[in-house]
């Protein structure tokens, strides 16, 4: 892989809705997404942000056009083969941290590391690591109904991080934060992408983050309009 | 340990309330499931006992076309020395009026080596009155059923008139009196094999054999080996197939019944899943985006249903011998003794393999019943899931 190659391109993908009448929540993009790039895409609600997100993070599928990761056809993949991108290439954080209730915080970081099959005692070493980094070394074996929004969402950030992935998906990650977390979060997500190189790429509302990004993408009505 | 049952094992333990409920379900309806599998294989082995044991298990009849057996003396020793026997007795029987003063009254009068005929029967322990030996030592004397004996007016010591016609006439005298509280109490009469070949004017000669087994089970298959002798042997599920059937259909509708106890049970289970596949819409969404596969997911809630179905499975099969132990103890009024046959305790048997039938069925109803809940959860689309929280 040169160092030129993109690690997420898209080829005129198209994600509509037939309900009575056509809906293109993304229409016809394309981009080219390189590796270890910090991309904040901004827009209007409604404008299909979300929608591109969650094709990038192979959640849902387009209706037309290709998606390539790391130059892989991930289009007309099973749900086995996605399952496994989305687990070993791919982190997620959401607006809701979306911890699972019943598990520690430090479970929760590994849950990933056991879908991908790894053994219990490697999968808590690192997640214990990753704790540490967001600053939660106190606070591992509390559950999520026992932490703050903002040590909530670090935990969720370990977790989209705890697979190495090549990249972390980000949607309104600091959307249920007070200003002063959220910029923590954000500086903290930052500092992340520096360190290990990874390519962020994070839907936010707010403009003074999104000009701390390498690039924005700008969606109005499902296109992209800036680059 | 998989991640699929880390996670099934720990929202087990997490909705405690709805846990209890549903292993409470079903243990109650395994537990019913235990107690009357115990009080039905009890009642049956009760119902061989004191029915199948007082049968011959294996009868052997004359050859075809002929009327009698000879030189069976030989024959009995044959038959003694095959596998799973585990005693002989001959017998002249047939048809025979019995008159005492006015009372007249027919019935069987059937002549055996009363040691013989003791091996394989109860019938020295029916004796109500006198000794069944007495056959052996005294000529021209009989033993006859407690009924016959109030019909015809008769006590120990008196003697009845027997005759028919082409039959010598005699005079016998009753020397006991047994009660099997089966109609043979009044169609069924006792005397030496010497005394019936006198009656029936026959030389030294049977009409049939009684045998006896060790295991009551194997009677088609001794019996057939009792054939190669060249006489004719029929095992007592072939002579009395009615005993078996009635087993059979008692057993077969307590099952249907039973069974539907535990699917409803099991369906409490489902109902109780769906709504926790519910409240975890957004767990699923998340865990799908962590890269759980759809089959992951339907496996985490079938594993939930099969967990659940076990625990409730055993807890009902150890609450289930509990209880039959304790029906087993307990003893019936004396007064109802010749009511239930005089059982004195309610038959109990439980068995090892029906216990871990009833865990393993039940535990697989689980399993399969986990599957729909299961399937609605796989069925989330993840992007609806992780945007409802």
């Amino acid at each position: 892989m040169t160092e030129e190659s993109p690690i997420i391109e898209l080829k005129n993908l198209t994600k509509s809705y037939k309900n009575g009448m056509e809906f293109r929540a993304l229409d016809n993009a394309n981009l080219k997404i390189k590796k270890g790039e910090f991309v904040a895409i901004v827009g209007p609600s409604g404008s299909g942000k979300s929608t591109l997100m969650h094709l990038i993070g192979l959640l849902d599928t387009p209706s037309s056009g290709t998606l390539l990761i790391d130059r892989n056809n991930v289009t007309n993949m099973s749900d086995k083969e996605r399952s496994e991108i989305r687990n070993k290439m791919l982190g997620f954080v959401f607006q809701y941290h979306h911890l699972l209730p019943d598990f520690t915080a430090l479970e929760n970081v590994m849950m990933p590391l056991l879908i991908a099959g790894k053994k219990r005692k490697e999968a808590k070493e690192t997640a214990e690591k990753l704790l540490k980094e967001v600053g939660l070394e106190d606070r591992m074996d509390h559950k999520p109904g026992e932490l703050s929004g903002g040590q909530n969402q670090r935990v969720a950030i370990a977790r989209a991080l705890s697979c190495s992935p090549a990249i972390v998906l980000g949607d309104e990650p600091t959307g249920n934060l007070d200003t002063k977390t959220g910029d923590m979060i954000y500086e903290l997500l930052r500092q992340l992408n520096k360190e290990y190189n990874q390519t962020f790429i994070v839907v936010t509302h707010n403009d003074d983050m999104a000009l701390k990004a390498d690039r924005i993408i700008r969606l109005v009505d499902g296109k992209i309009t800036v680059q | 340990m998989h991640y699929e049952l880390f996670i099934a094992l720990r929202q087990i333990r997490a909705r405690k309330f709805q846990t209890i409920l549903s292993v409470g379900a079903i243990a109650l309806a395994v537990m019913v499931l235990t107690v009357s599998q115990a009080l039905m294989v009890g009642f049956t082995d009760e119902l061989y006992n004191t029915t199948v044991n007082k049968l011959p298990h294996v009868s052997v009849s004359p050859q075809e076309d002929e009327d009698y057996i000879y030189l069976y003396r030989t024959l009995v020793d044959n038959i003694e020395k095959v596998e799973g026997v585990s005693a002989v007795s001959p017998f002249l029987t047939g048809k025979a009026s019995f008159r005492f003063k006015t009372n007249s009254y027919n019935a069987e009068l059937k002549g055996v080596l009363p040691l013989k005929e003791n091996n394989i029967s109860d019938i020295e322990t029916d004796m109500v009155e006198g000794d069944f030996r007495d056959l052996e030592y005294s000529r021209n004397t009989i033993v006859i059923g407690s009924k016959l004996a109030d019909k015809l007016e008769v006590n120990p010591g008196d003697s009845v008139n027997v005759s028919f016609p082409n039959a010598n006439p005699l005079s016998l005298r009753v020397v006991g009196i047994f009660h099997t509280g089966s109609p043979l109490d009044e169609s069924l009469t006792y005397t030496s094999l010497d005394t019936a070949q006198e009656f029936y004017n026959v030389p030294d000669v049977i009409n049939g054999l009684s045998v006896r087994l060790e295991d009551f089970n194997r009677d088609r298959e001794v019996a057939a080996k009792i054939e190669k002798t060249g006489y004719k042997a029929r095992g007592w599920t072939e002579t009395n197939p009615e005993i078996l059937r009635t087993i059979a259909i008692e057993t077969t509708s307590n099952n249907v019944i039973l069974g539907l106890i535990v699917v409803i049970a099991s369906f409490g289970v489902v109902s109780a899943l769906n709504l926790s596949v519910i409240g975890a819409t957004s767990q699923i969404g998340m865990l799908r985006a962590m890269g759980a596969t759809i089959f992951s997911i339907r496996t985490i809630f079938v594993l939930q249903s099969g967990i659940l179905g076990l625990l409730g499975a055993l807890v009902g099969t150890l609450t289930g011998i509990a209880a039959s132990l304790g029906i087993g103890q307990y003893e019936m009024p004396a007064a109802s003794s010749e009511l239930y046959g005089g059982l004195t305790t309610i038959p109990i048997v439980i068995r090892i393999g029906d216990i871990l039938v009833i865990i393993l069925a039940v535990f697989l109803l689980n399993l399969i019943a986990g599957i729909y809940p299961a399937q609605q959860a796989a069925k989330l689309d993840p992007v609806k899931s992780i945007s409802s929280k």
